[in-house]
């Protein structure tokens, strides 16, 4: 593949594939829904032109690590059935002229809880499996129904892909390769993209056809059940301009005081590790200083010397625990906590606005 | 977007077919989500160089009194035609509606569409197919919806179904009488951010448009908003100067829309107004100290530190810095309470 050389730099998406995913995610919430993504690669920059949805199957968790609610759809991408019916579908697929090419995945989200363990498990089996050059897609429902549609696409670092390998998350390993938090996923700037027929309906969608100039309303009855009091139009979405604050606040904060908590775990594992280190370390300390001792005294009796490395095999050091828990837990608290700033710097502006609205006087002074 | 055609519906007998084969012909609404129009329409931009229309499946979900058809899905479906032959893949049809019942079992199929909007023999033939025993909808009328997709015309949306005519069963099976049925597209809460993104793109030179964050989002809800104030006002300057006609519903309208603004005393903004800008800034100011503290824990856990000892140490103040931190989210948790009550009150 001569095309590898250029990295992935963008990717655009299909209005059809926004609708489709919006569509499989809000019948789905707040359960997980995850599909499949065809498209093309042109010149880096990946062109989603279609999606279909993965069936949901009973799985056995063949995932390594503890999941602590095994959801079949989260993990649905990788599971065997669904490559088996997502090649029958891209199959199918190619027989209408659609882009035949799997270029990864999406899913669903609440809130941009998407940092976890499924996420990087499917994307890192993309990636291997199937093919390089793939990406998943994040559509993130609650935050859609606040106003602006939140849909991003990630993929994973190369870097991040060499140590989930050979899974080496240790303190160690993570010195050496100096991998962060920060350097899991790689985002993918996201852009809408309209066919030209889509874009004409949608312009025809807008304005219904307006060829003469409309005559007064008679009455306040008839304006208000005019054609144009509709509640369906398209481009101005004023759900951006309403005032709920709480809700938000406090799904945040308790994302955030799950995330603390698992934290905290976590720091708890690894301080257990270093105190049972540490007392095997003196243990073994002892050991050996007893097994100096014997044999000085061995020594001195001419008798013949006991070999001191025994030690490796009466004790057993404990294993570190992986470290890759505690890096997606801080990545996903930078999530929370960079979508709690750019909430707050949009509601701020509307709180004042709404203040200065409200209280003539003061914003005169 | 409801098309503005009436609809008469009249009942009529029905042609020679045996008792009970018959689908019911009774009026229904037919509901589109923009996601199936969209897809049709890709679809006939997919289409062979030489094909007229192309046609698909439509999948979607039946009331129980079965007059309102709600279509959310289709898929393409290969066929060729000839003047004198149409042929449909039947095969990839079943298979392909297999496939979508797997990952969607609550839809069903409920019709067909075709992307010109004209309806011939052949459209009977399929109308049939589609409406019949067994594979089809039967005893539900089969939905066929035609989108045209000529370049330089209008999107044309209609919807039909069809009743059977001729005076021969052999007449019949390849001819069908098209009713017009109502349709109006209709799409959720959730759907309207996405279609606002999409309609973001349609003055573009690129047909391209990128997402918007929170606070651009918030700035173009705004600028609509001083536009229509703007259009409204211009409005109400021009009927005072006499120059536009004047109408006491607009008027009436216009004063219900400003009656709207409450009224409540300056303190009791300030005071709520103070709550809330607090808890934003705290939840805000909290969650970043604990991005903060998160990241410096995980940066001492894998420094280059000597070993053990000092590392533990690090841990260990850390954690407290954290318990610091949940108390004040404790805290904090409680003056939001408090702020939601008195909002209440």
């Amino acid at each position: 593949m001569a095309e590898k050389e250029i990295p992935l730099t963008a990717v655009k998406v299909d209005a059809l594939v926004v609708m489709k995913i919006i569509k499989h995610s809000s019948q789905a919430f707040p359960t997980t829904a995850t599909g499949s993504i065809v498209g093309m690669d042109v010149d880096g920059d990946l062109e989603i032109t279609n999606s279909f949805p993965f069936p949901v199957v009973e799985m056995p968790a063949e995932s390594h690590f503890d999941n602590t609610a095994p959801n079949p759809a989260a993990a649905a991408p990788r599971a065997k059935a669904n490559v088996a019916y997502q090649t029958e579908m891209i199959r199918m697929l190619r027989e209408v002229n659609v882009d035949a090419n799997n270029v990864g995945w999406y899913t669903s989200a609440n809130m941009g809880n998407f940092f976890n363990m499924n996420v990087i498990e499917n994307q890192f089996f993309y990636q291997k499996e199937m093919n390089e050059r793939t990406v998943a897609v994040v559509h993130d429902v609650s935050r859609s129904a606040q106003g602006s549609v939140s849909l991003r696409a990630f993929r994973l670092s190369s870097k991040f892909m060499a140590a989930f390998k050979e899974n080496k998350f240790t303190s160690e390993e993570l010195q050496k390769s100096n991998l962060r938090h920060q350097d899991i996923f790689v985002e993918l700037p996201v852009e809408i993209h309209n066919s030209h027929l889509i874009n004409s309906f949608i312009h025809q969608l807008q304005c219904p056809n307006q060829s003469s100039p409309t005559d007064l309303p008679p009455s306040l009855a008839a304006l208000e059940k005019g054609p144009f009091v509709k509640e369906n139009v398209l481009a101005p979405n004023y759900d951006n301009l309403s005032l709920s604050i709480d809700p938000f606040l406090e799904k945040n904060c308790d994302l955030l005081l799950d995330s603390i908590e698992t934290h905290h775990t976590e720091t708890n594992n690894f301080q257990y590790y270093q105190r049972s280190l540490a007392r095997e370390q003196s243990k073994i300390t002892a050991w050996q200083a007893k097994r100096k001792a014997e044999n000085a005294s061995r020594a001195t009796l001419k008798q013949p010397l006991l070999p001191e490395d025994e030690w490796q095999r009466l004790f057993k050091l404990p294993q570190e625990p992986s470290r890759l828990e505690t890096m997606l837990n801080t990545r996903q608290v930078e999530q929370y906590s960079r979508q709690v700033d750019s909430f707050v710097s949009a509601t701020t502006s509307k709180m004042f606005a709404v203040k200065g609205n409200l209280l003539p006087g003061e914003t005169a002074k | 977007m409801t098309e503005s055609d009436s609809f008469l519906h009249l009942a009529r007998p029905l042609g020679p077919v045996a008792v009970g084969s018959a689908p019911t012909t009774a009026p229904l609404n037919v509901v589109i989500h923009p996601q199936a129009l969209f897809s049709i329409l890709d679809h006939s931009l997919r289409r062979n160089a030489d094909q007229e229309r192309v046609i698909g499946t439509l999948l979607g979900i039946r009331s129980e009194d079965g007059t309102e058809v709600e279509i959310r899905t289709t898929f393409a479906v290969g066929h060729t035609e000839t003047t004198d032959q149409v042929e449909v893949d039947m095969e990839y049809q079943k298979q392909m509606l297999a496939l979508h019942l797997k990952a969607n079992p609550k839809e069903v199929l409920v019709g067909w569409y075709a992307t010109s909007s004209e309806l011939n023999t052949f459209s009977a033939l399929i109308q049939n197919f589609y409406s019949g025993q067994g594979d089809g909808t039967f005893p539900h009328p089969a939905v066929h919806l035609t989108v045209s997709t000529e370049p330089g015309k209008d999107v044309e949306t209609r919807a039909y179904i069809s009743a059977p005519v001729g005076v021969t069963a052999e007449r019949a099976a390849d001819s069908a009488a098209f009713i017009p049925v109502p349709y109006e597209i209709r799409y959720g809460e959730t759907e309207k951010s996405g279609l606002e993104s999409i309609a973001a793109a349609r003055d573009a030179e690129s047909r391209a448009a990128t997402i918007f964050t929170d606070i651009e989002a918030l700035e173009r809800a705004v600028e609509e908003v001083l536009g229509m104030i703007d259009r409204v006002s211009r409005y109400v300057e021009s009927v005072i100067d006499e120059e536009a006609p004047a109408s006491t519903a607009l008027g009436q309208f216009l004063l219900n829309a400003l009656a709207l603004a409450p009224k409540v005393e300056p303190a009791d903004i300030e005071r709520d107004f103070n709550n809330h800008i607090q808890d934003i800034l705290v939840v805000s100011y909290l969650a970043n100290t604990i991005r903060t503290q998160m990241e410096l824990s995980n940066r001492l856990a894998t420094a280059q530190l000597t070993l053990g000892g000092e590392s533990g140490n690090a841990e260990s103040g850390q954690r407290g810095g954290q318990r610091g931190g949940k108390g004040g989210r404790g805290g904090q948790q409680r003056t939001q309470d408090r702020s939601g009550e008195e909002a209440r009150a």
